[in-house]
């Protein structure tokens, strides 16, 4: 169906998409990713940062300790002891912290405990110069031994300290540095595939803008079609409906509910709806095509009734034909056409057809009446005028004698009248046959009739080459007859008569009064002949019936002739003409339509 | 060889019409012997009738009562015995289509009725003259056909 | 003694031409006042025997010297009309040459005989000829006229109009649907 237009875009649409998805979501994972290092690593920091700042605690508890006794054992005032003392509690804190802070790490641990005992040993060698230089007990010896030892101990445990703060400086940088290197596929890739993203959704987006655009120009055609069809539905008086097979549902269209005498959508139809409205006369042989149009695929065109909704009474016209959509879908569509009006038009063409029928019969039958009725009498005068014998006619007066002549004379004028006017209803009446026939022979015939005639006047014929044509052959016969007859007998009484016969082909626009008819090339046949000619005034009136030129007494006829003539050609789709010049002679001028 | 003489039927219901017919044959040089039926029916009867002798022309009007000359023609060409009858129309019609048509139908001779008694006799003379010939000169019966009008 | 005997010249007559009729194996349709009309045609011999077994007993034939002519006619104009070459001949001459009679005999004895003339049995024989190669050869009027020595085709169809009362197409128009009607 090629109204339907193709949204091609929709599948790389979705494919761009679908890349986008992808790029954005690996992005995010990144960022992510990147965000949890970040953390771990801040964490990390702040961790080595706690031993550091433990360790400081710790040498300056033990600083603190140092002093304390030194200012002890300087100034033996027990004031000084104090941070002393508070410094074994902080030592200890911070040994605890610090063991929790180094758990992770097995060489910090043991680092820790090797600091851990040094500590112990300088707390006490301390205690050991405490005891020493405590009046009661000093020894100086010993306590310079002791003091220089703490000295030592001293040493060792910023030592030991330095070595830990080193440890675990190298450790965070060690893990920094794979921190950094995870990461570093970072910025410049992550804004590249977050522009190529961008790109496929601004693509995508300039895509589907697009078609919005078509299709709202679809959209707009299809509404204007939609409106002009429901319209056009509504000046034709027809209507269509669907029926989804695999639905079950049916569609009317609005003008389908107008033509049963209803609002549009003024009910749900179903497929058996519609059989409501048909006419009882009818509804079988409808409800049977609707079956068979499943098996048959299409629908022919059936003819019947139907009753609207007001109880009036409209004649339908309907087919139909299954289409399957591109999804595969079995669509029955249907048209209903209200042909009443035509309807009741044909039945009135068809009783003027009837009328004109019995009016051609009538006429028929007043030819009957006149070609028998009418002439038998008339013959019978005839023939009982004819068997006076010569002796019965001498026994009679010259009176009688004349009157008998006259009453002869006017017999065979009516006789020559009835002939004429039966033979010219009888060019209206009878069968009309087309035939292809040779038209060379037809004029051979009427030559061969006329033989007696041609001959009595010396007349010659001139006859070029005529066509094959359908046409009633009796017909033109009696046309050649009657025009070269007409010749013969207007001919100048001193010359033999000469009747020249000539055809070609014409086209219908080459002569006005053609044009009118439904033919296109024409056969021209012209009769000239060098007779008397007539008044070209007259050159319309002569082909009226009983229209004569001459007096009867000069050239005896009816004037029918001519008339007989026109009506020939009438049948024939032709045309007929005259035309003269007054005593050189005239040219009758046949159209017959190829 | 001597012919007997000729034996004419002619089936026409107009009184007038018989006489001139019966006054023509008597004027004809050849011998006869002139048998009148008044329609249609009758003359079928006649013809059916085993006892009578067929004629040797049947003269037959169109237009009687009864059964038209027609209905006549088409029912003697339908009968074994008598399809070969020479039948010789006689009608007061003369139109060109009435004519091909009987002779289509199997009628040999179409005579128009002549309003002269003259005529008349010239045509029943060469009516008999031609039959005769057909007769004895061996030709074929077949297309023997004879318009006069 | 003597014995008045009436009798009837004609019974008798027609009881012995019977029985020697019989005799001859003759077939005969009626025997009239001096007339026989046999059911066949004799052939020469056969009539001879027949005329020498009669005239013993004062029999005698009377052959009717014009019929046996006009026969003769008949058969040389039909001879004539059905040779195809006889574009030289003209029927008179051909005819008186034929039967050695001057025409103006021939043809006043056939119209005494057939009340029509030779020159019109010839026209109806051309005519029959013309129907046959019509309908039978399916020739064109053209190589008819040709064949049957007229001068045009013009002169063919007037005579056969003249002659049937029908036109040569409408002849065979009309025995073609007879065909038609009959099958």
């Amino acid at each position: 169906m090629k109204w339907i237009p193709k949204f091609n875009s929709s599948n790389s649409l979705r494919v761009i998409f679908i890349i986008a998805i992808f790029i954005l979501l690996f992005l995010s994972s990144i960022a992510y990713k990147h965000n949890r290092d970040l953390n771990e690593s801040s964490k990390l920091v702040i961790h080595t940062y706690e031993i550091n700042v433990q360790l400081e605690r710790l040498i300056s508890a033990i600083k603190d300790a140092e002093t304390g006794q030194r200012g002890y054992i300087i100034t033996s005032n027990p004031k000084f002891l104090t941070p002393y003392i508070y410094s074994r509690d902080k030592v200890n804190r911070s040994f605890i912290t610090l063991k929790k802070l180094t758990s992770d790490n097995p060489k910090q641990k043991q680092n820790l405990e090797n600091l851990f005992s040094l500590i112990i040993q300088e707390f006490k060698t301390f205690e050991n110069c405490l005891k020493y230089s405590n009046p009661k007990t000093y020894d100086k010896r010993k306590l310079d031994n002791y003091l220089f030892s703490g000295r030592i101990l001293m040493e060792n445990i910023r030592f030991q300290v330095e070595k830990m703060k080193d440890i675990e400086k190298k450790f965070l940088e060690k893990r920094l540095k794979k921190y950094d290197e995870e990461i570093s596929l970072g910025p410049i890739f992550s804004i590249s595939l977050f522009s190529t993203a961008l790109t496929f959704i601004l693509l995508a987006y300039r895509q589907i803008s697009r078609d919005l655009i078509r299709l709202k120009i679809y959209n707009k055609k299809l509404l204007i079609s939609s409106g002009l069809m429901s319209e056009s539905e509504k000046i034709g008086q027809f209507s269509t409906w669907q029926w989804d097979l695999n639905t079950d549902k049916m569609d009317y269209s609005d003008n389908q509910f107008r033509i049963l005498g209803f609002q549009p959508n003024a009910f749900v139809p179903n497929k058996d709806t519609f059989l409501d409205f048909v006419h009882p006369e009818d509804k079988e042989a409808i409800a049977a095509s609707m079956e068979n149009i499943i098996n048959n695929k299409e629908l022919p065109f059936s003819y019947y009734k139907i009753i609207k909704s007001d109880n009036e009474i409209r004649h339908f016209k309907s087919t139909g034909k299954l289409l399957t959509d591109q999804n595969g879908n079995n669509i029955l569509l249907g048209i209903n056409f209200d042909i009443t009006d035509e309807h009741l038009l044909n039945i009135e063409l068809q009783e003027r057809n009837n009328e004109l029928e019995k009016s051609n019969k009538e006429l028929a039958s007043f030819n009957h009446v006149a070609s028998h009725d009418l002439q038998e009498p008339l013959r019978k005068i005839q023939t009982f005028i004819s068997r006076i014998s010569e002796t019965d006619r001498a026994a009679i007066s010259d009176n009688a004698k004349e009157y008998l002549l006259k009453i002869e004379t006017s017999a065979k004028r009516m006789r020559v009248l009835i002939d004429d006017l039966l033979l010219f209803s009888r060019t209206n009446t009878t069968k009309k046959e087309f035939i292809k026939s040779d038209l060379n022979g037809l004029l051979e015939n009427a030559k061969s009739e006329l033989a007696v005639i041609i001959d009595e006047k010396k007349g010659s014929l001139k006859v070029g080459k005529l066509p094959k044509l359908y046409v009633i052959p009796y017909q033109i016969e009696q046309l050649f007859i009657n025009l070269i007859g007409n010749s013969l007998k207007y001919s100048k009484p001193e010359i033999a008569p000469q009747i020249i016969i000539h055809c070609e082909k014409i086209l219908s626009n080459e002569i006005p009064e053609l044009i009118d008819q439904p033919f296109k090339k024409f056969y021209k046949i012209t009769f000239t002949d060098n007779g008397m000619g007539f008044d070209p005034q007259f050159k319309d009136n002569i082909f009226v019936l009983f229209q004569r030129l001459h007096s009867k007494t000069d050239y005896p006829g009816t004037g029918i002739g001519l008339a007989i003539c026109k009506k020939i050609v009438e049948n024939h789709k032709g045309y007929i003409k005259a035309d003269s010049k007054p005593s050189e002679g005239s040219v009758f001028t046949v159209f017959l339509p190829e | 060889m001597q012919k007997n003489a000729l034996h004419i039927l002619l089936a026409d219901d107009d009184d007038d019409d018989r006489l001139f017919f019966k006054d023509a044959f008597e004027e004809v040089k050849v011998q006869t012997k002139v048998e009148f039926v008044f329609d249609g029916l009758q003359l079928m009867e006649h013809l059916n009738n085993p006892d009578n002798k067929l004629p040797d022309i049947l003269f037959l009007d169109l237009n009687m009562p009864k059964k038209t000359g027609k209905e006549c023609l088409i029912e003697i060409k339908k009968t074994e015995r008598l399809k070969n009858l020479i039948i010789a129309i006689y009608s007061t019609s003369s139109s060109d289509e009435d004519i091909e048509d009987t002779f289509i139908e199997g009628a040999n001779i179409y005579i128009k009725k002549p309003s002269d008694f003259n005529a008349l006799k010239k045509i029943i003379n060469e009516v008999v003259t031609l039959n005769w010939h057909y007769h004895t000169s061996g030709l074929n019966r077949d297309n023997f056909l004879l318009s006069l009008k | 003694m003597k014995l008045f005997i009436k009798f009837d010249i004609n019974t008798i007559c027609t009881l012995f031409l019977k029985e020697k009729l019989d005799e001859q194996n003759l077939n005969f349709a009626s025997l009239g006042f001096g007339e026989i009309e046999l059911e066949e045609n004799l052939n020469v011999e056969a009539l001879e025997e027949l005329k020498n077994k009669l005239s013993p007993f004062g029999f005698e034939v009377v052959e009717n010297q014009k019929s046996v002519l006009v026969q003769k006619i008949k058969d040389a104009i039909i001879e004539l009309v059905y040779t195809d070459d006889n574009n030289n001949y003209k029927s008179s001459a051909y005819l008186a040459d034929k039967l050695n009679h001057s025409y103006g005999y021939l043809s006043n004895v056939f119209s005494e005989v057939t009340y029509s003339s030779i020159e019109n049995f010839i026209i109806i024989q051309k005519i029959e000829r013309a129907k046959q190669l019509m309908i039978v050869n399916e020739m064109s009027l053209t190589e008819i006229a040709f064949l049957l020595n007229y001068s045009s085709v013009a002169h063919l169809s007037t005579q056969f109009k003249n002659t049937t009362g029908i036109t040569p197409s409408a002849f065979l128009r009309i025995i073609k649907k007879r065909r038609e009607n009959l099958k």
